[in-house]
C-alpha cells in the first residue's frame, strides 16, 4: 500500500501531471507548427514551406539583432562569470568582516525588478553624460556596451549560485597540497581547481547566457540605436506581416534552447556523479 | 610554527592575507558599487528633487511627487493597487497548479523522478518572451484558438471571442503558464525530502490519508510552499512585458505606468518616485518573507 495516495488519487495525479505538461509544452508546439504553415498564423493549415525561415535568414535586420544579442550574452556571461569565481572564492575561502553584507549585495540583484534596475542605470548614463560633456567634451551614450554592464550584474548571481556549492565541496587540501608540491598560486589554479570548477562554470555560462540572450525590459532602457534580439522583437511585433518569421526564428529559438537545458542539465548530473564517485573514492570530497 | 615565528612575519602573513581578500572581492564589489548600488541610490535622490536630470527640472528638494502619489486619488495608487491583486491571484493559481506536480514527483514516483521534474521546469529556462509571444499568437482575434473555432464552425468569423487578447483574464492566464514551472521546484524540494515513514506512521496510528495530509505532510511542505508564493509574487508585482503585450488597455498595470513614464512621457522625476515605491515594497516584501526564501534551494 502506499502511503503518499490512494489508487483513485494516483490516477488523478498522473492525468494532471500529464495535462500540466500538454498546457506547458502545446503553445510552443502550436508555433512550431504555425512556422511552417505556407499562409497567415491561423486556421486551417494551408500546407507545408519553409519560406519564413528562409525570410529571416535573408533578413539583415532580424540577423543583426539576434549577432547582437549573441555578443552581448557572451560578453556579459564572460565578465560575469569571472567576477561570480572571484565573489565564489572570496565567500567560500575567506574570512572577513563584513562577509554577510558582501553576500547580501552580491544576491539583491536577484530580487530588484529589472525594470527599477533598468531605469536606473537609464539615470546613471545620463548622469555620466551630462558630467562628461561638460567637462571634457565626451559622450558615451547609450549602446551594448550598457546592456552588457546590466546583463552582468543581473547575471552575477546565478554564477556564484552554481559555482558556491561546488567550491564548498571541493576540499581545500586538495589545493594546499598543489602548493606544498611546488605549484603557485596561479598555476595550482589553473591545473587543480578549474578544471574541478568546470562543470560549474559550463553550466553558469549557460544561464548567464540565456538570460541575457532572452533580457528585454533592462536592454529596452539601455539599448540605444542598437537594438538586441528581444527588443527588435518586440518592435516587430507590431508588424503583422512579419510575424510568421518571427515564429520562424522564435521555433529555432525554443527548441534549441530546450534541448540545450535538458542536455545540459542531464550531462551535469552524469558528470557530478561520477566526480562525486571519484573524489569520494579517494577521499577528496 | 605560529608560535615561533616573529611578530614581523606574522603581521606580513595577515597583511598578505588581508591583500589577498581585498583582490578576490574588490573587482565584483566595485562592478555592484559602480553599476548597480549608486544608479538605485541615484533614483531614489532624483525621486526627492535632490538633483537635476533635464532642464525643467526644479532641482529642489520636495516630497511633493511623493505626496501627489500617495494621495488618496493618484491614478497611479489605484494602478499599485491593481498590479498587487493580479500578482496574488496569479501566485495562488500557480501554487494551486504546481502543488499537486510536486506532490505526485516527491512522494508517488519513483522511477525517473528529476527527468520528470526536469521537463516541468525546462520552459522556464527558455524564453520567457517568446512564450508570451506563442500566447499572443494563439489568443487573437484572428488567432489560432479563433480561427479553429472558426474552421469547425463552432463559432462565425465575426464574432471571435474577444475576450481571449487583450483583457486581464489573458495577464493572469499567460503569467501563470510562465510561472507554473519555477514554482514546481520548491514544493517539489520541501516534499522530496519528506520520509515516507512518517506518513505509514500516521496511518498505522489510524489517520485515513486525508488527515495524514492536512496534519503531516502540508504541515511540513508549508515553508517551501511560501517560499513558491513568494518567489512568484515579488517579481509580478512589477511585471510589465505580459501586459504590454498581452494585456491591452484593461491588463495595464502599474509596471507599465513607470515604463512609460520614462519612455514616451519625460516625467521621469515621478517615474523615479514610483519605481523607487516599487523596489520600498518589494525589499519589504522580502524582509519580511525572506526567512521561508533560502536563496540556495534555487540553485540545487
Amino acid at each position: 500500500m502506499d502511503a503518499a495516495a490512494s489508487r483513485g488519487a494516483l490516477r488523478t495525479l498522473k492525468v494532471f501531471f500529464v495535462l500540466l505538461v500538454v498546457f506547458l509544452y502545446a503553445p510552443i508546439v502550436i508555433l512550431a507548427i504555425f512556422s511552417f504553415n505556407d499562409g497567415d498564423v491561423s486556421f486551417p493549415l494551408q500546407g507545408f514551406t519553409t519560406r519564413w525561415y528562409e525570410q529571416f535568414l535573408s533578413n539583415p535586420l532580424l540577423i543583426g539583432a539576434l549577432q547582437r544579442s549573441a555578443l552581448v550574452a557572451t560578453a556579459s556571461s564572460l565578465i560575469a562569470i569571472v567576477l561570480g569565481v572571484l565573489a565564489s572564492f572570496a565567500l567560500v575561502r575567506r574570512r572577513f568582516v563584513g562577509k554577510s553584507a558582501a553576500s547580501a549585495l552580491f544576491f539583491s540583484p536577484l530580487v530588484i525588478p529589472y525594470l527599477v534596475f533598468g531605469i536606473s542605470l537609464l539615470l546613471l548614463f545620463r548622469l555620466v553624460d551630462q558630467a562628461l560633456t561638460s567637462v571634457a567634451g565626451i559622450y558615451i551614450g547609450l549602446g551594448l556596451h550598457a546592456v552588457v554592464i546590466g546583463h552582468v550584474v543581473v547575471s552575477l548571481p546565478y554564477v556564484i549560485l552554481t559555482v558556491m556549492p561546488l567550491l564548498e565541496r571541493l576540499s581545500a587540501s586538495l589545493e594546499e597540497a598543489a602548493r606544498d608540491l611546488g605549484a603557485g598560486t596561479w598555476q595550482t589554479f589553473r591545473r587543480v581547481t578549474l578544471p574541478l570548477l568546470l562543470p560549474a562554470l559550463i553550466s553558469s555560462f549557460l544561464i548567464a547566457f540565456t538570460l541575457s540572450f532572452d533580457e528585454y525590459a533592462i536592454a529596452s532602457f539601455l539599448a540605444g540605436e542598437q537594438p538586441t534580439w528581444p527588443v527588435y522583437l518586440f518592435a516587430q511585433l507590431r508588424v503583422p506581416s512579419q510575424l510568421p518569421q518571427l515564429l520562424a526564428v522564435a521555433s529555432v529559438i525554443l527548441i534549441a534552447s530546450l534541448l540545450l537545458v535538458l542536455s545540459a542539465e542531464i550531462g551535469r548530473r552524469v558528470t557530478e556523479r561520477k566526480y562525486a564517485g571519484e573524489l569520494a573514492g579517494r577521499g577528496i570530497v | 610554527m605560529a608560535a615561533v615565528a616573529t611578530d614581523d612575519t606574522a603581521k606580513a602573513w595577515r597583511r598578505r592575507d588581508r591583500a589577498v581578500t581585498g583582490g578576490l572581492l574588490s573587482g565584483p564589489l566595485l562592478w555592484l558599487l559602480i553599476f548597480f548600488v549608486a544608479p538605485v541610490v541615484y533614483v531614489g535622490v532624483y525621486s526627492v528633487g535632490g538633483i537635476k536630470v533635464f532642464p525643467t527640472d526644479a532641482g529642489v528638494l520636495s516630497l511633493g511627487d511623493w505626496r501627489s502619489f500617495l494621495g488618496g486619488d493618484s491614478v497611479y495608487l489605484s494602478l499599485f493597487w491593481k498590479s498587487i491583486r493580479i500578482s496574488f491571484t496569479v501566485s495562488v493559481i500557480v501554487v494551486l497548479l504546481a502543488y499537486p506536480v510536486g506532490y505526485f514527483l516527491a512522494l508517488c514516483v519513483r522511477k525517473r523522478k528529476y527527468v520528470l521534474l526536469l521537463l516541468i521546469i525546462a520552459p522556464f529556462l527558455t524564453s520567457y518572451l517568446l512564450r508570451v509571444l506563442a500566447w499572443k499568437v494563439i489568443l487573437g482575434d484572428t488567432g489560432v484558438l479563433n480561427s479553429f473555432l472558426v474552421s469547425i464552425d463552432a463559432r462565425s468569423p465575426d464574432h471571435p471571442i474577444t475576450w481571449l487578447l487583450y483583457s486581464q483574464f489573458t495577464v493572469v492566464l499567460v503569467l501563470a503558464y510562465v510561472w507554473v514551472p519555477f514554482v514546481a521546484l520548491p514544493i517539489f524540494a520541501s516534499l522530496d525530502g519528506l520520509d515516507t515513514s512518517v506518513l505509514e506512521a500516521a496511518s498505522d496510528l489510524g489517520a485515513n490519508r486525508w488527515r495524514a495530509f492536512w496534519r503531516v505532510t502540508f504541515p511540513l511542505s508549508l515553508p517551501g510552499t511560501i517560499a513558491a508564493f513568494v518567489f512568484v509574487f515579488v517579481p509580478t508585482i512589477g511585471e510589465f512585458v505580459t501586459p504590454k503585450l498581452v494585456g491591452g488597455t484593461s491588463g495595464y498595470l502599474f509596471g507599465n505606468a513607470i515604463q512609460d513614464l520614462f519612455t514616451t512621457g519625460t516625467d521621469w522625476q515621478r517615474g523615479s518616485v514610483l519605481a523607487m515605491f516599487l523596489l520600498l515594497v518589494v525589499a519589504g516584501l522580502m524582509a519580511v518573507f525572506g526567512k521561508f526564501v533560502r536563496v540556495r534551494s534555487v540553485a540545487a
